[in-house]
Parts: structure tokens; sequence; C-alpha cells
């Protein structure tokens, strides 16, 4: 009963946080001088421009405004998108698969490495394994991954050579179809393994900077919450059945451990947004945050206000469905302990 | 059934006026030092300090603006052990060490600013909203809630972009994503310390809300505070460096985002030395208030640690 | 509900399944050692039911974890002692006990759950929220009965089914289970175990064991959740069951009811009972003898006629004065003035002295040792060693303030 009305609630105000979020940059838009540009559908002559301010009733009050912005986010006319010169959403879309691929594949490194060193540690509280991995956790807190990334270049592209920057190797990449632009995925599609190598080749560096922090977040909740699983009275009585260690710790504390785990996924989600823009620029990866980089150095607001409505929503949702999971899965929600 | 022989456990109220809590204080600053790593932490933040009030000493500072990179145009791309640019030289003829040291100001400088700002707001907000309650409760909260919506490094990002490339909007962005988990923290404190039943007490004894408000709420509110206080030295620093390095910082400033991306060019003709001394120096940073914080928490907040 | 009699000459004659003798628990803790178990002494004997009884923290619940060697450590240290314990076999044929504190771990995890098993205070606790029951239970059989079961579905186990029975299996092992060829026998190995879970429930006077097994945890009844862990504890017909408090943390009417469960299946399956309490009125229900304990220490052991018509030591006579009767209402007892001492590095005392009425100077500067008020009845008090000088010795006739 709780848990419905719980996540009822949630769900009616998701919408309303939607909203308020677009009418903060709606006002971000009206902060940055010239409120017009994220009505610009391509390069405007000063003619055109008069013409889109008469259209959107720029003389209007805000209110009206926000309304007449928000029908056309709504039908997908964002405007122009000065630094990939097409329209805001084409752009959006284009980019959308490398930002995905790249995120996808650094959340599961995050995810795997968190809960496994989550798992040591927590396991061995307060002996040097959690320690070390709690040292781990706190660098991957505070490590600049603007300053890893170029480490991990100057190690592994400049001194080792073993791996590049870009995202394929150009000839390989036009080599196959890419109807999705998540590049593992359309190699795959493809059947080219050799494709497929050279996405993932690429791959590994981005995702193990960019995964580097999530992994920390999620280590750190996993080590606490095993910690406290671990006191609960039904580990003891696992150990008084006779069961060992390793199937207390795996059947029994690692699996209520894991819940908990699952509500700072979201956190480390947002992490690994954020983090694309820092990575994207250094490993000259095509997606969303470098798009977002070359705007904000631009100065083009379109493209700015897409990005961040874009990553919000995003964000939000990933955290929605974060919350829903957290409550099937906890059964002790249900008994309202 | 009842414990029948179950000793008296008297308990002691910790909630009191300051005196009482800064007792307490001294107590669990003993205890968050017992850690090892917390000391390491405290350790580095006194040795960058240090850095910040020697640097006049260290280096020659720059005139008219001592936070303007000195730019030897003969010495470029020095490596490291360059006679006077120990750290060597960027590809302007920058001096790593002066960026070295003179970042650590400016970061102090920042880092300072902003807590003070988002306390001050967060304070403000939070208890506005804990004590009025009601609408503007719901309306504040509610807005609390659609600027967490945001990944703060994006938010951040969007408002300095909009405002133009300047180390003051980086300050100004940072103030207006930062404030929002003081409000929760205060606000949070003003609800639960209104359940209490000794507000309640004291109602009745005719205190006015203002000194409840400076006896009860604020003393308790300290502690939660300055764990996220110590926590954000860190991560203001480690965010605006990010923010400078996309470039939204004046160019030449000495700042360490500023200092890796002018480096950033240089790595792979094998200059490795630009970008990676400034990017320790976030690093440091940020790692030793994180560790502190987190030490603190972990006293402080002992639910977070389990047993 | 009864005290079943038994004589002294039974008693003496009767085989041992326990014997603790001179066991030392200790805690490291930041301001030195907590002694929390110091130097405990007693024996079980075979189908009795001993009660372990004194007040929270006394350390009685330590005692009986050290059985099975369950207290964490750290912070804990088994600073000394042995835990002799004779399984049926060993009684049988006269064999050797082994020493529970210092057999290998393997063999640790042979008896647990197997031997000796244990019920836990709060069965809302002991569970885990996230398995079914039948997932639970199974894992006793699992553990001490893979043998048997794949002994009984014949020859022609495949190897995967038996690394199955034995829980050895990995994630890509337990997919492979649910496809042919596999899937059959892995069923059939399921089925074995879930016939022998709604046995052992049955046992416990559950009326739909089928139905129970398919539950959680929190769609149960505390009092069902604690039939479900006495059916799991007593699946494999232990020779030693210890029960921590087992009807603490339920409603009084449901606490009758598994007292009288605990009891019947006890005589039916003649299993030997430790049983926990710091609740006197239940000792005296279902238990053969006491050993009262008090600040890490054993102060007096009898059978209990002995205890409740003669207490003889300061602290049993106060727990008996704190038992609720027809004249004391609940919640009104007359408690023991004064505090339990800190058990930190405690000096050579009688743990007692800070609260007993006849305490005098060698009661604070000497450990007291055992004395045998009969043959089966012990106490560690000064007033009985009458070997001692009457001008040190306390006494019951001269109350000191």
């Amino acid at each position: 009963m709780q848990i419905r009305e719980y996540l009822l609630r949630r769900l009616m105000i998701f919408p309303l946080i939607i909203v308020g979020t677009s009418i903060i940059v709606f006002g971000l838009s009206r902060v940055g001088g010239n409120p017009v540009a994220i009505y610009l559908e391509h390069e405007m002559s000063p003619a055109e421009v008069a013409e889109l301010e008469e259209r959107y009733g720029l003389d209007e009050p805000l209110p009206l405004q926000y309304l007449a912005w928000a029908r056309g986010v709504l039908t997908g006319d964002m405007g122009w998108s000065g630094v990939s010169a097409q329209p805001v959403t084409e752009a959006l879309v284009n980019r959308m698969g490398a930002t995905l691929e790249l995120a996808i594949f650094s959340a599961i490194v995050a995810i795997s490495l968190g809960i496994g060193l989550g798992t040591f540690g927590g396991a061995r509280r307060n002996r040097w394994p959690d320690h070390l991995t709690r040292v781990f956790s706190i660098s991957g807190a505070s490590m600049p991954i603007f300053w890893f990334a170029i480490l991990l270049l100057i190690l592994f592209w400049v001194n080792l050579g073993w791996f590049s920057t870009g995202r394929s190797e150009p000839t390989i990449f036009s080599s196959i179809a890419h109807p999705t632009g998540v590049y593992t995925f359309d190699a795959l599609l493809a059947g080219n393994f050799r494709a497929l190598l050279d996405a993932l080749h690429h791959l590994v560096l981005p995702a193990a900077t960019l995964g580097f922090g999530a992994t920390a977040i999620i280590a750190r909740m996993m080590r606490s919450s095993l910690v406290e699983e671990l006191s609960e009275d039904y580990v003891d009585a696992a150990r008084a059945k006779g069961l060992p260690e390793r199937l207390v710790l795996r059947r029994h504390a690692r699996r209520n451990a894991l819940i908990p785990t699952v509500t700072v996924i979201g956190l480390g989600f947002g992490f690994l947004l954020q983090g694309t823009v820092v990575v994207e620029i250094i490993f000259r990866w095509p997606g969303l945050g470098r798009w977002m980089a070359d705007a904000v150095l631009r100065g083009d607001q379109a493209t700015i206000m897409a990005y961040v409505l874009f990553t919000s929503v995003l964000f939000l949702t990933v955290n929605l469905v974060v919350d829903i999971m957290y409550a099937y899965l906890d059964r002790r929600v249900v008994l309202g302990a | 059934m009842v414990d029948v022989l179950a000793p008296e456990t008297a308990t002691v109220r910790v909630d009191g006026p300051w005196t009482v809590r800064l007792r307490r204080l001294a107590d669990v600053s003993k205890q968050v030092l017992s850690n090892p790593t917390t000391l390491v932490g405290l350790v580095i933040i006194i040795a960058l300090l240090s850095l910040t009030v020697l640097a006049p000493v260290l280096t020659e500072p720059n005139f008219p603006n001592p936070y303007q990179m000195p730019r030897d145009w003969g010495v470029r791309d020095a490596p490291p052990g360059t006679p006077g640019h120990i750290l060597g030289t960027t590809s302007t003829g920058g001096d790593v060490f002066y960026g070295v040291v003179w970042g650590a100001r400016t970061s102090l400088r920042l880092s300072l600013i902003v807590v003070g700002v988002t306390v001050t707001v967060g304070t403000i907000v939070g208890s506005l909203a804990g004590f009025i309650g009601g609408k503007l409760d719901e309306i504040l909260m509610r807005t609390v809630d659609v600027l967490l919506a945001i990944p703060e490094l994006i938010f951040a990002l969007a408002i300095a972009a909009v405002l133009g490339p300047s180390f003051g909007n980086i300050i100004f962005a940072l103030s207006v994503v930062f404030w929002v988990k003081y409000a929760r923290i205060i606000r949070g404190q003003i609800i639960h310390v209104k359940q209490n039943e000794y507000v309640d007490a004291a109602r009745i004894t005719g205190d006015s809300k203002l000194n409840i408000y400076r006896r009860d709420v604020l003393p308790n509110s300290v502690t939660p505070v300055m764990v996220q206080a110590t926590l954000d030295m860190g991560g203001i620093v480690l965010t605006a460096a990010t923010l400078s390095f996309i470039g939204l910082a004046e160019a030449g400033l000495v700042e360490w985002g500023v200092l890796v991306s002018d480096g950033q060019a240089g790595i792979s003709a094998g200059k490795w030395w630009a970008s990676t001394f400034p990017g320790l120096m976030v690093f440091l940073w940020a790692l030793a208030f994180n560790l502190v914080g987190d030490g603190m928490r972990d006293v402080l907040d002992p639910r977070t640690e389990g047993r | 509900m009864t005290v079943r009699a038994q004589t002294s000459q039974q008693q003496a004659t009767t085989p041992l399944v326990a014997s603790v003798r001179d066991l030392r628990v200790h805690f490291e803790a930041k301001a030195g050692r907590v002694q929390a178990v110091d130097g405990v002494s007693f024996e079980i004997r075979d189908g009795e039911t001993l009660g372990l009884v004194g007040e929270t923290g006394c350390g009685k619940s330590v005692t009986a974890r050290s059985f099975i060697r369950l207290v964490p450590t750290p912070p804990g240290i088994y600073a000394g002692g042995e835990i002799d314990f004779w399984s049926t076999e060993a009684r049988r044929t006269g064999g050797d006990p082994v020493d529970l504190l210092e057999i290998p771990h393997d063999d640790m995890l042979a008896i647990r759950g197997d031997r000796i098993a244990m019920i836990f205070q709060d069965p809302g606790k002991a569970l885990n929220p996230a398995l079914s029951i039948r997932s639970q239970m199974a894992e006793v059989f699992y553990q001490h009965r893979s043998e048997e079961i794949l002994m009984a579905m014949g020859p022609d186990v495949p190897r995967i089914v038996r690394r199955a029975a034995r829980q050895r299996t990995t994630g890509l092992e337990r997919i492979l289970l649910k496809v042919p060829p596999w899937r059959a026998k892995a069923a059939e190995l399921r089925r074995r175990v879930d016939d022998l879970v709604s046995q052992a429930l049955t046992e416990t006077q559950i009326a739909n064991p089928r139905k129970i097994m398919d539950s959680y945890p929190h769609e149960l009844s505390g009092g069902m959740k604690q039939r479900v862990l006495i059916a799991q504890a007593l699946a494999c017909n232990p020779d030693l069951l210890i029960a921590d408090e087992p009807t603490t943390a339920l409603d009084v009417t449901i606490q009758a009811r598994i007292l009288e469960l605990i009891a019947e299946l006890q005589e039916r399956l003649e299993t030997s009972v430790l049983y926990i309490s710091h609740d006197l009125s239940l000792v005296k229900e279902i238990c053969n003898r006491v050993a009262v304990m008090y600040a890490g220490r054993i102060v007096e052991t009898g059978t209990t006629e002995e205890i409740f018509s003669n207490p003889a030591h300061p602290y049993t006579r106060g727990l008996m004065a704190a038992v609720p009767s027809a004249t004391h209402q609940r919640g009104k007892l007359a408690a023991i003035e004064g505090t339990v001492p800190e058990l930190i590095d405690p000096p050579p005392s009688c743990r007692f002295n800070t609260r007993c009425p006849y305490a005098v100077d060698i009661c604070r500067t000497t450990d007291p040792t055992d004395v045998d008020l009969g043959e089966t009845h012990r106490v560690a008090c000064f007033i009985y060693e009458t070997s001692l000088d009457s001008a040190v010795r306390p006494s019951r006739e001269r109350k000191t303030s």
C-alpha cells in the first residue's frame, strides 16, 4: 500500500519537475542577452530574424514567450545549432549514439568494478583491503577527470602507443553502415568483427576514465551497505546453519546490500553525464558532451539550452527508474520497517 | 518480558547551549583525528594552506597582478629541472611552479567565497522554509528539487556560459549551484527540532521563535553543515577547475584548470609537465578536503558508516 | 509442562553432551579488554534442558555463541578454556569429545546446523527478508544432507547436478540446470529437498507447509517465523539445540505455544537444549537444571528445584524477589539496587560485590571459588566458604550498607 502511494506521488511530481527544469532553462536563455537565438532555424539574415521576433512574440510578456517556446520543444523544434550548422534536434539525434555508447560502457565498468570493490572492502571491514578501497573511493571522487584523462593519454598514447584518441579508424568506420549510431552495436549488426574490435579498442580509455569516478561512488555505497547487512541477525543465522562464508556473503549479505546500492546508480549516472563533457573534449569523441563544450565556447545558446534540457530529463528519468526499482526490490519497504 | 535488573541508563542530552556543543566538538575532533586517513588529509590541507601563505616568498609575485601568469618568452617548453623553472615552463613561457603556487591562492579565495555565500544563502532559505512552513516551504522545496534535477557541473557550465567567460562568472555560477544542499540540511534540522518536545517546552516557558532558533536549531545544524562545507571546499575547486579547463576563465589567469588546459596541446609532443603538475594540485586539494570531510561524517553521522 | 524430575543419581550417570570448562571470551575495546565471559564452567547432559539465566549483558549470549564460534573475532577473542562436545556417535561408542574452540573451521561448519543448531532471539531478524522460506530452509539440507540425497537419487546423477546439491554451482551452471538434459535431474533434486523442507515444517505443526514454503518472511507472523526457525534448527536432528531467548520478541500468548512446541519436540527428538533467558518464570517451566550467570561468571548451578526452593547466592535470591508472582504485579518488581560493574580489566573480586547487601572486604579483593552445597548444587560465594574465619566471612545474618 505504502509503496504504491509513494510511487504514485513520485510519478505525479516527475512532470512538474521537468516543467520546472524547462523554466530554468528558458530563464537562462533570457539572461544571456539574445533571446532570439533559441529560435533560429539556420543562418538567418537580419530581416528574417526580425520576422522571427515577431512570430514568437518576443515583445509579449515572458510567460507567453515561455509557452511558445515550450510548444516548440514538444514538437521537436529547438532552434538552430550554430556549432554543428544544422537544426538542434537533428544534431542531438546524430550525436546521441556516441555519448550513449560511452555512458553505457562506463556504467558497465563502474557497476561491476564498484560492486566488486565494495564487497571486497566491506567483507574485510577495518582491515587493510578495506582501507585501500576507501582510499581508492575517495581518490575517485577527488580525481579531476580532465587530468586523469590526460595522464592516461600521456601513458597509453604518447609513451606506450597502445591506444589513440577518436572513436574509430576512419577507414573501418566507413566500411559498415551506422543505423543506430552506437558503433559497437552497428558493428554487431553488420557482423563485422574487425569493426567491433576497433570500436571497443577506442572505448577503453574514455570508458575507464569516465568509469573511475562512478566506480568510487558505487564502491563506497556497496561497502557501507554490506557492512550494515553483515551485522544483521540473518547473517549469523545463515552461519549457524553451517553455510561456508562464501555462501553467507554471496547468497545472503551481498544480495541484500545490492538493494540500497541501486539508489546510487542514479547519482553515478549523473556523474557520468557530467564527465562526458570533459572526456569527449580530451579523447575527441564526437558526442553530445563535446557538442556542448563547443557551444559553450562559441556562445551557441540554442545548443546549450537543448543540451541542458536533454541531460536533465535523462538524469531525472534514470533516477525515477532507479527509485521504482528500489521500491520493488526492497521487501522491507513493503513492511514499512 | 522486562529486564528486571537492567541498569539505569541515564540519557545525556547533548542538545544544549553553545558551550556544551563546543565541548562536544572538542571530543569529536579527537575522535576524527584518530583516523589515519583523516590525519593524512589534514596534513595535506595544512601544506596547501602554507603554500598560499608562503606564495610571495617562494616566487616573485607578478607585477601588477600576481594572478596573471608571468611570461618568459625566451624559455618556452623547458622541462622540469631547468634553472629558474623548477617544474618547467609552458609553451607560452609561463612558469609551471609559479602557477602551482599561486594557483593555491586562487583556489583558497574561490572556495572561501563560494562556501561563504552558499552557506549564508542556504541557511536563510532553509530557515524560511522550515520555520514559516506551509506554502512557502512547499514552493522553496520544489524549487530545490528542480535545481537538483540538473547535474551540478552542467548547470554551472550553462550559467557561466550564458554569462560569458570570466572567473567571476564561474564563482557566481558555483554559488548558484552549491547552496541547495545547505538549505536542505537546515530545513531538515528545523523540522526535526520542531518535532522534539523540548521545543514545546521552550514554547510553554514563553521563548520566542528567534530564541528557539538560536539555541536549538543553529547549534544542532553546525555539524552537518560543517561536514558539507568541508566536502564542498574540495568539490568547488574541482568543479571550478573543470569549468576553466573547458575554457570559461580568462586566458592567462593563474588557476590550475587553466594551466592544465594550456599544457594539453603539448602532451602529444611529450611535454607532460605543464598539465601534470597543476592537475596534481587540483587532485590533492580535492582529496585532502574529501578525506577530512569523510572522516568527520564517519564520526558525526554513524548511520552512513554502519557500526 | 512440568519439570521432569530427575534424581541426582540419574543425573550423575547420564552421559554428557557438552562440557564447558573455564571459558573466557574477551572483547578488545578502546578502553581495554572487556572480559565478557570470564571463566565459565558447566555441563549439559544428554536429553536435559539447561537454563542459562542472567541479565542483559551478563555474557550468556556470548557463551552460547561460543559453542558454534559465532562471536565475531575481532573484536572478540577466545581467551581460554574449552568446550568439549560429544556427538551421538561419540556417546554411543564412548569416543573422545571434540573441543569446539579448537577444531578446524571446516569441521565446525559440519557441526553448525547439523549437530548443534541455534534459534535466535528475534525471528523477524533471523530470516533473510529477500529469500523465500523454501530456499532458506533448503540450504540446511543442501549443506548437511547432500550426499544422502544424491545416494537416494541413484548412480546416474550428472556431475553438474551433484555440484548443485553441494551448493557449488556458478551463475552459468545455474542456467544450464534449467535446460535439458540436466533439467529433469535438477528438478528431482529440488523435489526431494522440497519434500524434506515440507516434512520439517510439518514437524513444527505448521498446517500448510507447501504454502508457507513459498512465502517470504514479511508475509508471516512472528510466531510463524519462529516455528519456521525451529523447524530449520531441528531439521537435521541435532544433538544440542541452543535457544537464545526464543520467545522474548513474541507476544505473550504466542510465547507459551512456542515453549510447548520446543519442549515437545525436545522430548520426541531427545535433543539436549541450552536455553538462554533472563526470565526466571520461563526457565522454571521448561528446564531441568539452571545455571545463573552474573557479569561474565556462573554464580550458581543446580537442579531447577534446588535453585527455586533453595537459592543460595545473594544474586539468585535477588532475582527470585524480582520474579512476578500473584502478589507482585508486573512492572512493580523489587529490583536489586546498584549497577553491573564495568568488565574492563576487573580486579580479582566477586563481581556482585557492588550490589550485594552482605559484601565484606574479602568479596572486593578475592575471586570466590565454587562451593558444593549438594551433589548437583554449586555456588560461588564466600558466605558458604566454611573454611574461612567467620570474622572475614560475609554472613546472611549481617547486612552491610
